[in-house]
């Protein structure tokens, strides 16, 4: 499977390649145009943005689509049955169990990477920096963990981390870098999201799990904790790392992001998958198109087709692949 | 000294739980459920889900395919209307129902709706309440129809009703959405379940209410079992299934939500998530407003509605025009604006540059902002003083929590020494002074203080409320809860569920000081009892999601914001039962005491309070559930606790899991519920009521 195979940045790009390569040779039928490809649209902007380029490029090809809001967990029940038939934006590090369940019942494919360049791990707003010197080094942690206490984790500092059913990959993390300080689960990305606002506007400390790119970052200045990098050792073998005695000792691997389709998919309109498999997102581009809609105002629809009009050089290879 | 026999039951338990706390150390198990007990009921659970959904998947995804019709149908219906007439036929059934004041509010509502955007998405939800709220009576009416004629079918339907209005339906999300599919359909579904009851027991009241006469003068005309029944005694009882009518509506509006969070239909409910996702409380705000409104005109107009059924009865008089203007009227305006929207564009879909929505919702972002900003120092020192001196305590206890860092003072020896001696000391002067209550209360609670719930050994807590409940309800109910809390035991969720008692616990004491106190002030005084109205049903129909974002702005993720989003949703029903409790007490009484000299004081405190305790009690009831069914709501702002094992079951795919979890909220709901209603009914008696 490719989620396992794919897991370092270096492998991404070679499974990337391995996959355009592997999909030009076999797609050239549009095949059942009469039916609408329905594509999942989740709750953030980003994915919004995703999907409709996705759209907007295959109704360029002759499809109709149709875009039908999915909850995150929900939308791979849907997926699985073909009520929904393909979704653009899966980030791997908060799919749930629900997912590699899924893929794994083999109604539901990975179509392959999407390839946002993406980032993750604890960061702070910028005035936090002055809270607790020498930040971003995540040894400055270690001193002063009582700058970020709280009454449910004193002595220990806080760290805000995803919601309890994305994983607790904070807690090890902590217990791996033995500093002194306790995971706090948000419950939600709003928690999350409204407490770095609250913690920007009233200069509050505050260290929180977070993943870029996402759009409020665009909005509060922040800094990554800069923490061991990350490699595959440090999740199994204890003695790796600054740590002798546990395993994640070290920052994350940037999540996956991929495009995901009902099985189905590829018999009925192979030459949609065959683009989708070639279909790339930059995160820059995305992180533009998110401004100019959460924050100018934009609507999504005159964003995205500006961005199609303005970028057929990107765009038009991998549809001449897919339908020549 | 003899022993007063109403104690000795108290003596005993005294020195069971003497007993628990000493062996604490010794016995660690009696603290903390051992893993390797736990049952797998969890895992059994899966298994016949999966049996079941292979089997049976077809038929479901059957009625599944059969329910889209209507609603697709209502939803297209809605979007073809032009604006102006879809406001004309709504603002001329409020007339009907309530009169021009009703009429108006209709009209203003349908144009926000209007004004700030969200048109389609309303058009959206109403197609899905179109469909909910039939299919929600038909399936109650039926069943009230099945338990008020066989006795055993009301057996099996009784305790099922109880388990569909508290188990929160996060927890079997997963089982139907691999039976039914997914899509709003799901959402469907839910609202069925949850919104049915209030119509099945109130059909069974009106049916049981028929008086024998009626029945009988039917019997005499020559009406067969058939026609009496559906010509003289479902007539007879239309009132008050029509009061079912309009509780099933609000439940099912409160469950629009859920089919937003599956998804499948850009309805309201998605736009309040999204918002929450994004933490824009100013547009989650505008978005919640639609469903509160929305709820508020079709409580009022059902209310009207039946109000009418029971007046028509008595009287008519009416000429037909009289009758039927305002249909006339409605229809005319409706045909009119039908025909002129195909001239006026803008009649036809309302213009976006009208639409006012970003200003306005950037405005309440700002505000928010600006208040975080300049008062963060005094939400800090709430939340902090809340944290150190009530919420801490309750749950790791003042041992763990007495710090010299807040309290000035570390817990040594000799303050615990003293503790214990003024604990006692309080205790027995409340014994020598005839408050035994009190006295028991004290007992209680001085070793909860120290050592917090989450130290209090399982034995002590499952006695505890065993022992309540005996003395509340008897035999039987005592059954009921132990083996509840018991569940909860085997299932290795005894920290979760000790989580989730405590909070709802800290919430519901809460709700019932802040509450009660405005409902007395509510009961005196008609001026504040009007401007409290309003701001309840507020608080009751917006989606709670709403709240949640100012509260996580102002007090950031952790238990104290969990706290208040518990409290804010659950105070509303002591506000509402002591104001009615205490305006319902005997005048005479009010009267007789005043003639002997009491004060205003005395009047309340010795008079109206006792009397109105037995409906003041169902009010603590109702806190109860609402606080509960906030629990997984609470959740969203990172509580641990059940409702987080709900949602944790809900991210694995795991029903047996979030069937588990989601049962144990009920039982815990039930429980209360079987204890007050008992001893509010022992209580009633005893006051001659």
């Amino acid at each position: 499977m490719s989620k396992l195979g794919c897991k370092t940045r270096n492998l991404v790009m070679g499974c990337a390649l391995a996959l355009a390569t592997g999909g030009s040779a076999m797609a050239a039928d549009l095949g059942a145009t009469d039916e609408p490809i329905k594509l999942a649209i989740n709750e953030w902007t980003g994915q919004h943005v995703t999907t409709h380029i996705t759209g907007m490029i295959l109704e360029k090809m002759g499809y109709s689509v149709e875009y039908v809001t999915a909850g995150n967990y929900p939308q791979h029940t849907a997926v699985a049955d073909g009520t929904i038939h393909a979704t653009m934006e899966v980030w791997l590090n908060n799919a749930g169990e629900i997912y590699p369940k899924m893929i794994e019942s083999g109604k539901e494919v990975e179509i392959g990477p999407l390839g946002l360049d993406t980032g993750e791990g604890w960061m702070y707003p910028k005035h936090v920096a002055e809270l607790c010197p020498g930040l971003p080094d995540w040894e400055a942690l270690k001193d002063c963990a009582e700058a970020f206490a709280t009454p449910e984790t004193f002595p220990n500092g806080r760290i805000l981390s995803y919601p309890a059913d994305w994983g607790n990959r904070s807690e090890q993390m902590i217990k791996g870098l033995d500093i002194p300080f306790t995971a706090v689960p948000a419950g939600s990305e709003g928690a999350l999201v409204a407490e770095l606002k609250a913690a920007a506007a009233a200069k509050k400390p505050l260290v929180m799990m977070f993943w870029a790119p996402h759009w409020v970052l665009a909005e509060v200045d922040i800094d990554w904790v800069k923490l061991p990098a990350y490699d595959p050792a440090c999740e199994t073998d204890p003695s790796w790392g600054v740590n002798p005695n546990e395993v994640m000792d070290c920052g994350l691997a940037p999540p996956d992001t991929v495009k995901v389709a009902w099985s189905g998919f590829k018999d009925k309109w192979p030459a949609a998958y065959a683009f989708m498999e070639k279909f790339q997102m930059s995160s820059t581009e995305q992180q533009k198109m998110m401004l100019a809609i959460d924050q100018k105002g934009e609507k999504l629809e005159d964003v995205v087709g500006a961005w199609v009009d303005a970028n057929e050089a990107t765009w038009k290879p991998w549809m001449d692949a897919a339908v020549n | 000294m003899r022993i007063a026999p109403t104690l000795r039951p108290w003596i005993a338990f005294g020195l069971f739980a003497a007993l628990c706390y000493a062996l604490r150390d010794q016995a660690g198990w009696i603290v903390k459920y051992p893993t390797p007990w736990v049952i797998p009921l969890e895992a059994w659970l899966n298994v016949a889900m999966d049996w079941f959904v292979a089997h049976f998947q077809t038929i479901f995804r059957g009625i599944s395919w059969a329910m889209e019709w209507p609603m697709t149908g209502i939803q297209a219906t809605l979007h073809w209307l032009p604006w102006p007439v879809t406001i004309a036929i709504f603002t001329a059934i409020a007339h009907r129902a309530g009169g021009w004041k009703l009429a108006a509010f209709t009209l203003g509502s349908l144009l926000y709706m209007l004004i700030t955007g969200y048109w389609f998405e309303s058009m959206n939800t109403l197609a899905l309440v179109g469909v909910s709220v039939p299919l929600s009576v038909a399936i109650g009416f039926g069943l009230g129809i099945l338990s008020f004629r066989s006795n055993w079918a009301w057996r099996i339907v009784d305790p099922m009703l109880d388990l569909m209005q508290t188990v929160p339906a996060f927890a079997y999300l997963i089982p139907i959405l691999l039976l039914f599919g997914f899509g709003p359909v799901v959402g469907l579904i839910a609202s069925a379940i949850y919104a049915a009851p209030p119509m099945v027991r109130n059909t069974m009241l009106g049916l049981q209410r028929v008086p024998s006469d009626i029945r009988e003068s039917g019997l005499m005309s020559g009406c067969t079992p058939r026609q009496s029944f559906w010509w003289v005694e479902v007539p007879t009882a239309l009132p008050q299934i029509l009061v079912g009518v309009n509780q099933t509506t609000m439940a099912a509006l409160s469950m629009v939500i859920i089919a937003a969070i599956i998804g499948g239909f850009g309805d309201i409910g998605w736009e309040v998530l999204s918002t929450m996702r994004k933490a824009q409380f100013g547009q989650s705000l505008l978005a919640g407003i639609v469903i509160a409104i929305m709820a508020m005109i079709m409580d009022r107009v059902t209310r009207g509605l039946t109000d009418r059924e029971r007046n028509l009865a008595e009287s008519h008089t009416d000429s037909s025009f009289q009758r039927h203007r305002h249909l006339i009227v409605g229809g005319g305006a409706a045909v009119a604006f039908l025909v002129l929207a195909h001239v006026v564009a803008p009649l036809k879909s309302y213009p976006e540059s009208w639409i006012v929505h970003n200003a306005v919702a950037d405005w309440l972002n700002h505000g928010i902002d600006w208040f975080v900003a300049n008062y963060s120092a005094v939400t800090d020192g709430l939340k902090n003083s809340a944290n150190f001196f009530v919420l801490l305590p309750l749950r790791i206890g003042l041992l763990k929590a007495v710090y010299p860092k807040f309290w000035g003072f570390a817990m040594t020896p000799e303050i615990a020494a003293a503790y214990w001696i003024g604990m006692v000391a309080l205790a027995a002067w409340c014994f020598w002074r005839g408050r035994q209550v009190l006295g028991i209360i004290i007992a209680i609670a001085a070793p909860t203080l120290f050592w917090g719930l989450e130290g209090m050994p399982w034995p002590v807590f499952i006695g505890l409320v065993g022992l309540v409940a005996y003395l509340a309800g008897g035999l039987l109910t005592t059954v009921f809860v132990v083996a509840s809390f018991g569940f909860m035991l085997v299932n290795g969720l005894w920290a979760e569920t000790m989580r989730s008692v405590y909070l709802c616990g800290a919430a519901v004491l809460l709700c019932f000081l802040i509450g009660g106190a405005l409902g007395v002030w509510a009961a005196g005084n008609d001026r504040v009892s009007a401007a409290m109205r309003p701001i309840n049903d507020t608080l009751q129909t917006m989606p709670q999601f709403v709240i949640l974002i100012p509260v996580l702005m102002f007090f950031a993720v952790g238990e104290f914001s969990a706290l208040l989003a518990v409290i804010i949703y659950a105070i509303v029903p002591p506000i509402r039962y002591v104001e009615h409790g205490l305006r319902n007490v005997r005048p005479d009484v009010v009267e007789a005491a005043k003639q002997i000299g009491c004060t205003d004081r005395q009047i309340l405190f010795d008079v109206k309070l006792p009397l109105a305790l037995p409906v003041i009690m169902l009010g603590l009831n109702q806190t109860i559930m609402y606080g509960l069914a906030m629990l997984v709501i609470a959740a969203l702002v990172g509580t641990k606790g059940l409702g987080q094992a709900v949602y944790l079951a809900l991210g694995k795919a795991n029903a047996g899991m979030g069937l588990v979890a989601g049962l144990s909220i009920a039982l815990v709901a039930m429980s209360a519920d079987r204890i007050l209603q008992a001893w509010s009914r022992r209580k009633r008696k005893a006051l001659g009521l």
